[in-house]
């Protein structure tokens, strides 16, 4: 297989699920906020052209910020077509209500919702995913991200659909869809990496197995679409009525038993006077405008409290299983005092960069030089050793380099040596030697890391442990 | 392009246990003198080595060469010698009627000079061109030395009734400096045994041929020095420029030097990247040399050596920080 081919099926496959999910989303917002007077399908098309038109924009010569913008400009082309053929097809070219119809719906945002800002919306989102595809790294951990992430998405717009009693239509085909392009991409993705069964020897035997595969469960799920049909619901439904009615009739019987109680008489309400507004109240009365403010000042308040109270949720949530782990013989919990904080902080102060654009003309499509996982995971292992050590009384000097501490380190637990040795000789190549480490030796180095931290455990009151 | 890089680390790694391997069947026990002179040879550098008589500096240097399969040149350093004697002369040949070049020691792969410091301070200038642009300068005529080219010199540091110092100009042309050191009981033992029949060095051979070293040379120069392990050598020699105890620091040549000493100890140990270690190891043979200690710090007694691995130990080493 070429290479150019291969990446030309993971490019699809991602095009596929992200589409599938893109399609279920636009259905239910077309259906819910849109008027149903929209076509899904219609719109749909820009997030492949982004795709295209951002990877042809990729091979020109041009500044980072030219290539942005040349991008974006083509997005509001594409945007204003598709409003123009969508809702004003009747209207001429040149006429002024329908290029004027986007900022309107902008500006009418807190009174209504018009298509036209579901087609800004959606379209500005599919132009993003698709920009973001034609610069993004295509490999099994992209793969299997964009499938949970789809899965997700998926789910909650089924969920929605369901709650807000919306019929999406051809939702069996677009689920199957979904698994065909996640099974098909991240197969292949994972072939690619080296690693897989599917570069070895029996690559015949399982790729067929794999075909056989995901043919069993389309048909799966075929037959299940097939059985459950809205009839076969609908009759489930009514079965669980009649129990139910069953029980309360029961219930019924069961009350019918004890005697009823006389009912006291009320004595009657007392008319209101009529009151008419006062000059004063009149004059200051809020303005529509302002109570607008207002009311979304207390929408972000009941967010704001909401996020809040499933933050200190979350946090008990951790603390209860901390506390539970710590119990387990052989468990370790490890607390990371300030990283949900520090998460969100960075989170927040990257919204805020971006939305002032600071950060924009420099990075303007840039790849950012994220460290690689297998480096991150080593690294982050020879940290945590690091941390270990100190609260344990040994820290690393500033002079001494890996090799020397990991003398002092044998010292402390001689049992351990070999596994002191081997993140320390793992940490040495990935971190001077820029080596990347293969699957075998990563896992090595986790079960020594695992090794060295359950025999810690057992010296805790030995060496004094940090708890 | 890993697997490549690693059979390239390979094959010098090979090449310098054989080389070791080669020279301790005449020095008994000086495996780390050995591993230094092969470092200096690995990245075009020159070795001074310091020692008191009797230890074996001459024998090194000469079996060093014996094992290189290179051309062979002594230089034995007196106060009467000349620099004509050392670059060669132009005479006037009569047969010919012409001015002829007449190459003197110098022009060898590998030139021991021996006792450097009983040349006068006029001989020893000659050198300085011959070590740093690898070629000599006689009567308006400039000859390149051939490749590779290693000057070994020794001095001895206890004898200095008729020595002239060596100028900082020509320390800071040697890459490292090296001492051999009294050897062990055991070792000294063997070494009774192995010369009593015969003297080993006249049964050795080379292993190394010119071309060979040459491309090796080369090779070694693709070694990894990551960018921290950079700033770390940087730190060190920058540390010692502003040291209480110390009148001269590093020059830019010598952290050149210690960077480049670095990635051929690492391809000489069978690592295709250099780390801290590495550093650390040669920041004293490297650096000491070249600086020049205050008077109290002399009166006090401490010795360059002794500032250099002061100073290698309050630089920070580039570890992952604990956040």
């Amino acid at each position: 297989m070429k290479l150019g081919w291969q990446k030309g099926v993971l490019y699809v496959a991602i095009i596929g699920m992200e589409g599938c999910w893109l399609y279920a989303l636009m259905a239910l917002l077309n259906k819910e906020v849109g008027g149903a007077c929209l076509s899904v399908h219609g719109m749909l098309i820009v997030y492949p052209l982004a795709f295209v038109f951002n990877m042809l924009l990729q091979h020109l010569r041009c500044p980072k910020a030219c290539i942005w913008g040349v991008s974006w400009l083509a997005w509001a082309l594409s945007m204003l077509l598709i409003v123009k053929v969508q809702l004003f097809g009747d209207l001429p070219l040149l006429d002024s209500a329908w290029l004027l119809s986007v900022p309107r719906s902008i500006a009418e945002v807190i009174y209504t919702f018009r298509p036209e800002l579901l087609i800004l919306l959606g379209t500005g989102v599919m132009w993003w995913l698709g920009r973001r595809l034609s610069y993004l790294k295509v490999d099994f951990g992209a793969l299997v991200s964009e499938f949970q992430f789809g899965l997700l998405i998926l789910l909650i717009a089924f969920f929605a659909a369901s709650q807000l009693r919306v019929e999406l239509g051809s939702s069996v085909p677009m689920v199957l869809t979904f698994f065909l392009f996640a099974l098909l991409g991240i197969s292949i993705a994972h072939a690619l990496e080296g690693t897989s069964w599917l570069s070895g020897l029996y690559q015949g035997h399982w790729s067929g197995l794999l075909l056989i595969t995901i043919s069993l469960v389309l048909l799966l799920g075929l037959l299940i679409s097939a059985v459950v049909t809205p009839g076969f619901l609908q009759l489930a439904v009514a079965a669980l009525k009649w129990f139910v009615g069953l029980i309360l009739k029961l219930i019924a019987l069961i009350a019918s038993l004890f005697p009823e109680p006389e009912p006291a008489e009320l004595p009657p309400a007392t008319p209101m006077p009529e009151m008419e507004p006062s000059e004063v109240f009149k004059m200051w009365t809020v303005p529509e405008s302002v109570r607008s403010g207002l009311r979304i000042g207390f929408y972000v308040l009941w967010l704001g409290l909401i996020v809040v109270a499933l933050w200190r949720i979350s946090s008990d949530i951790f603390g209860w299983l901390r506390r539970k782990l710590a119990g387990m013989a052989g468990a370790e919990f490890e607390s990371l005092p300030g990283a949900f904080r520090a998460d969100v902080l960075g989170w927040l102060k990257r919204i805020c960069l971006r939305l002032l654009g600071l950060r924009l003309p420099i990075h303007l499509g840039a790849r950012t030089r994220a460290m690689l996982p297998e480096i991150a995971s080593v690294r982050q292992i020879y940290r945590q050793l690091l941390r270990w050590a100190t609260a344990a009384g040994w820290p690393r000097h500033i002079s001494q380099t890996p090799y020397e501490y990991l003398h002092a380190l044998a010292q402390l637990m001689p049992e351990a040596q070999g596994d002191l040795d081997l993140i320390t000789e793992q940490y040495v190549r990935t971190r001077y030697g820029a080596l990347l480490l293969t699957e075998d030796e990563l896992y090595q180095l986790r079960q020594s890391w695992r090794n060295v931290s359950q025999n810690k455990l057992r010296k805790r009151g030995k060496y004094k442990w940090i708890k | 392009m890993d697997k490549v890089v690693k059979e390239v680390s390979q094959e010098i790694k090979g090449a310098a246990d054989r080389l070791t391997s080669n020279v301790s069947k005449v020095i008994v026990g000086k495996k780390e003198t050995v591993e230094l002179v092969l470092v200096a040879l690995l990245c075009e550098g020159h070795v001074l080595i310091e020692d008191v008589p009797g230890i074996g500096k001459t024998m090194l240097a000469k079996a060093v060469a014996r094992s290189l399969g290179c051309s062979f040149k002594r230089i034995q350093c007196t106060p009467d010698l000349l620099p004509s004697d050392v670059t060669g002369i132009q005479y006037f040949n009569q047969k010919a009627s012409e001015f002829e070049f007449r190459p003197g020691p110098i022009m060898a792969n590998i030139v021991l000079v021996d006792e450097i410091n009983r040349a006068t301070p006029r001989t020893q200038s000659c050198l300085l061109e011959c070590m740093q642009e690898q070629q000599v300068t006689v009567d308006l005529e400039t000859v390149s030395l051939p490749r590779p080219f290693l000057i070994i010199a020794t001095q001895n540091p206890v004898e200095l009734e008729g020595t002239f110092p060596l100028p900082e100009a020509q320390l800071d042309r040697f890459l490292l400096r090296v001492g051999l050191g009294y050897p062990t009981e055991d070792d000294e033992g063997e070494i009774l045994s192995r010369f009593q029949q015969e003297n080993p060095l006249d049964n050795l051979t080379s292993v190394i041929e010119a071309e060979e070293l040459l491309e090796i040379q080369k090779l070694c120069r693709q070694v990894y020095v990551e960018s921290s392990i950079r700033s770390y050598a940087v730190a060190i020699a920058r540390a010692t420029r502003s040291h209480k105890d110390i009148r001269l620091g590093a020059s830019p040549r010598a952290s050149l030097g210690l960077h480049l000493a670095s990635q051929a100890l690492a391809a000489i140990r069978g690592r295709n990247y250099v780390i801290p270690d590495d550093i650390k190891y040669l920041a004293v043979p490297t650096l000491a040399h070249r600086l020049i200690a205050k008077t109290e710090a002399h009166l006090r007694g401490r010795s360059v050596g002794e500032i250099v691995s002061e100073i290698v130990s309050t630089v920070s080493v580039p570890v992952e920080e604990q956040r």
